[in-house]
């Protein structure tokens, strides 16, 4: 699995400018002769916000409580993540039956195609942060020491959103039907993942449950620390209702790690193993 | 350092007829019947797969031109796309030494939506080019092109031809050193056809190794001394170009003509004073000798017809010549003798003989009788005059066909 993921790397390496070149037109292309322009970006993760808003609105109000500054702020640093993880995918998944005309034509590494997906999508996702890293302070967020996680944590993202990228393309060119699959999957996975959410508001056994969606550990992770400004090394609680709840455990990071590392060596080997059926199976 | 660029050998290739199952909805099901009936049959060649290419072997040395030709679906260009490694062979193995260029589908990698400037960036790391490299030749790219102003014109404004010459304008400025070219060198207007032939050209004198398929016989002619033939998925010929197009036409390449439905002359005997070779030289004369038979009384019109890519150059035709058909009787053979000027330009040639009735059907039309490729001699390439022979007066009842000349009939 190595020895895949080193020739996929120095292959994709020599191809950089390719890489760079059909980022570039994807990105282009979602901008030219687009009504929304560059608010693209931040349309998609204003819309996670907004419902999640609503969801937690309704549920402060069952509770007797209010929504505080903070609970905004949650929402939309998780809203980001989740909506490159979405668009990411979303685009990624189609990259190569998208290019049919390409992947039959000329040969360079297949896994630029996906890899570009990943790569317009973070370009809109650089503009979310930008926008959230204006916002965030007048939502009462203060600089910390634990935002040295941060960069950490992005890297997990990327690369567990590469490995799912470069799986699930591969497997839309094989059985067509992968595609439907990801967009069901990723309509309703924002209720299985705590994007709205904390996974203390589940209880013990529910919070554990809910850590084990690799996609916990990170999000999670960044709201922890950009937030709640608290450490990530070490176990978190917090009361429920009197109850004292988990929060945070360490091993989600590990785990998320294991998942995101294990998934991009996996699907690097599977890349590799089945492209050179592509042209053929397309 | 070896002087082999390509090195086939043995190759094979299999492929699957019919559906796949390409969801997943069918292969649940289809994963259950395999569990019940066993996994099928390893490598060996089921009822639906059949062999695209079979026992494929070649090499082409460096700086070499191989053109390679056959019917469509003769396997050319699978062979092409294993080559430049998009499919992988089934059996065999395959080495190249150097950067591949394909001039194949060259506008493939455009978006419509993008400029063609930036095609010209996209579209040359499609091919394999470094940007500092499509930087540093993109004037000449679109100075080749002729694109000029629209550069910046988004690609989905141009016609198709200023598209297809952008494309191999950018394919053109690969500069490879195994160039593989599929039936791309008819893109454009007849200027630049030229310059593309121009530059095939330049390209093979500079020592760039090239494999060239087509079907346009002359350019293989023109651009490659070596060919090979394929015929489903086997290479049938291969060796000198000209023996090898000789190979392709006399399977019976291109042309076909509907026979009447009640037949009642045949040819029985059709030779030449040149059939030991196929090669003639410019300004050859050639004499055909076609021998036909009636089945019942009947007045017909043998002939001959001389094609160039499924163009007629000559044809003529008893009637044509004497003015009247050729009466027999019931059983009478006879045998006409039918000289041929070879006075053509350098190029492939068919020759097929024919049994006209009155009408202008068929009773006989053997296609590529005979396959001439003419040689190349400057000194009767400017001044081919086939189709305007001055014809003594006294022969002027025999002058129709220009060229080809009846000379009598035994």
């Amino acid at each position: 699995m190595l020895a895949a993921l080193r020739n996929a790397t120095t292959e994709v390496w020599d191809h950089r400018d390719l890489l760079e070149q059909l980022a570039l037109r994807d990105i282009k292309l979602r901008y030219k002769q687009a009504a929304m322009g560059f608010m693209w970006a931040v349309f998609m993760p204003c819309l996670i916000v907004l419902s999640g808003l609503i969801i937690r609105y309704a549920m402060a109000r069952i509770a007797g409580q209010t929504l505080v500054a903070s609970d905004v702020a949650n929402i939309a640093v998780k809203g980001v993540g989740w909506a490159f993880f979405v668009g990411a995918l979303g685009f990624a998944t189609a990259s190569l039956v998208g290019n049919s005309s390409l992947v039959t034509k000329i040969y360079f590494p297949r896994e630029v195609l996906p890899l570009s997906a990943v790569a317009a999508q973070s370009f809109d996702t650089t503009i979310g942060l930008g926008t959230l890293l204006v916002l965030l302070p007048f939502l009462g967020v203060r600089a910390h020491m634990s935002l040295l996680w941060v960069p950490a944590l992005l890297a997990l993202l990327v690369v567990f959103t590469t490995a799912a990228s470069l799986f699930l393309s591969c497997a839309n060119l094989f059985y067509r039907d992968v595609k439907y699959i990801v967009q069901i999957v990723l309509m309703f996975g924002i209720f299985f993942t705590p994007v709205f959410f904390e996974p203390s508001m589940l209880g013990t056994r529910g919070a554990h449950l809910a850590m084990l969606n690799p996609m916990t550990g990170i999000l999670e992770g960044l709201r922890i620390t950009i937030v709640a400004g608290q450490d990530l090394s070490r176990p978190i609680t917090t009361l429920v209702h009197g109850v004292e709840t988990p929060m945070w455990e360490p091993w989600e990071l590990v785990y998320s790690a294991v998942w995101a590392i294990g998934g991009l060596l996996g699907a690097t080997a599977m890349f590799r193993r089945l492209q050179p059926l592509f042209a053929e199976f397309i | 350092m070896t002087d082999t660029s390509v090195q086939i050998e043995s190759l094979w290739k299999k492929f699957r007829r019919g559906e796949r199952h390409d969801s997943i909805r069918d292969l649940v099901p289809a994963a259950f019947k395999r569990m019940l009936h066993g996994p099928p049959a390893g490598h060996d060649l089921r009822d639906d797969d059949f062999w695209a290419l079979q026992d494929i072997s070649f090499s082409v040395g460096r700086g070499e031109a191989v053109g390679i030709i056959g019917h469509n679906g003769a396997g050319k260009s699978t062979l092409l796309k294993i080559l430049t490694r998009l499919l992988q062979p089934t059996r065999g193995s395959y080495s190249t030494s150097g950067r591949i260029g394909a001039l194949i589908e060259v506008t493939a990698g455009f978006h419509q939506d993008l400029t063609g400037r930036e095609n010209v960036f996209l579209n040359g790391a499609i091919i394999g080019m470094r940007k500092a490299e499509i930087a540093r030749r993109f004037d000449a790219i679109v100075e080749f092109s002729g694109i000029g102003e629209f550069i910046d014109t988004p690609v989905k404004r141009y016609s198709s031809g200023m598209n297809a010459r952008l494309g191999f304008s950018i394919a053109a400025h690969l500069d490879p050193e195994i160039l593989i070219v599929d039936e791309v060198l008819s893109v454009g207007d007849y200027t630049f056809q030229g310059k593309c032939v121009q530059w095939m050209q330049d390209t093979l004198r500079n020592g760039t190794t090239v494999i060239f398929v087509s079907h346009n016989m002359d350019a293989v002619l023109s651009l490659c001394n070596r060919a090979l033939l394929l015929n489903h998925g086997k290479v049938l010929a291969e060796g000198r170009t000209v023996d090898v197009i000789g190979e392709y036409y006399r399977g019976g390449a291109g042309y076909f003509v509907e026979l009447r439905p009640d037949v009642f002359a045949r040819t029985i005997a059709f030779s030449s004073t040149h059939d030991e070779t196929n090669v003639v030289d410019a300004g050859e004369r050639v004499t055909y000798t076609h021998t036909v038979v009636a089945d019942r009384d009947c007045e017909i019109s043998p002939g001959l017809q001389i094609r160039r890519e499924n163009r007629a150059v000559v044809r003529s035709s008893y009637a044509r010549m004497r003015g009247e058909p050729l009466r027999l009787a019931k059983g009478e053979s006879t045998t006409l003798d039918w000289s041929l000027f070879y006075n053509f330009p350098a190029g492939a040639y068919t020759v097929s003989y024919f049994i006209e009735d009155a009408k202008g059907g068929y009773h006989d039309f053997m296609n590529g009788a005979r396959i001439v490729i003419v040689g190349d001699d400057p000194k009767v390439k400017s001044e081919c005059y086939v189709g305007m022979s001055l014809v003594q007066e006294s022969e002027r009842t025999l002058s129709g066909g220009g060229a080809l000349k009846l000379i009598g009939r035994r």
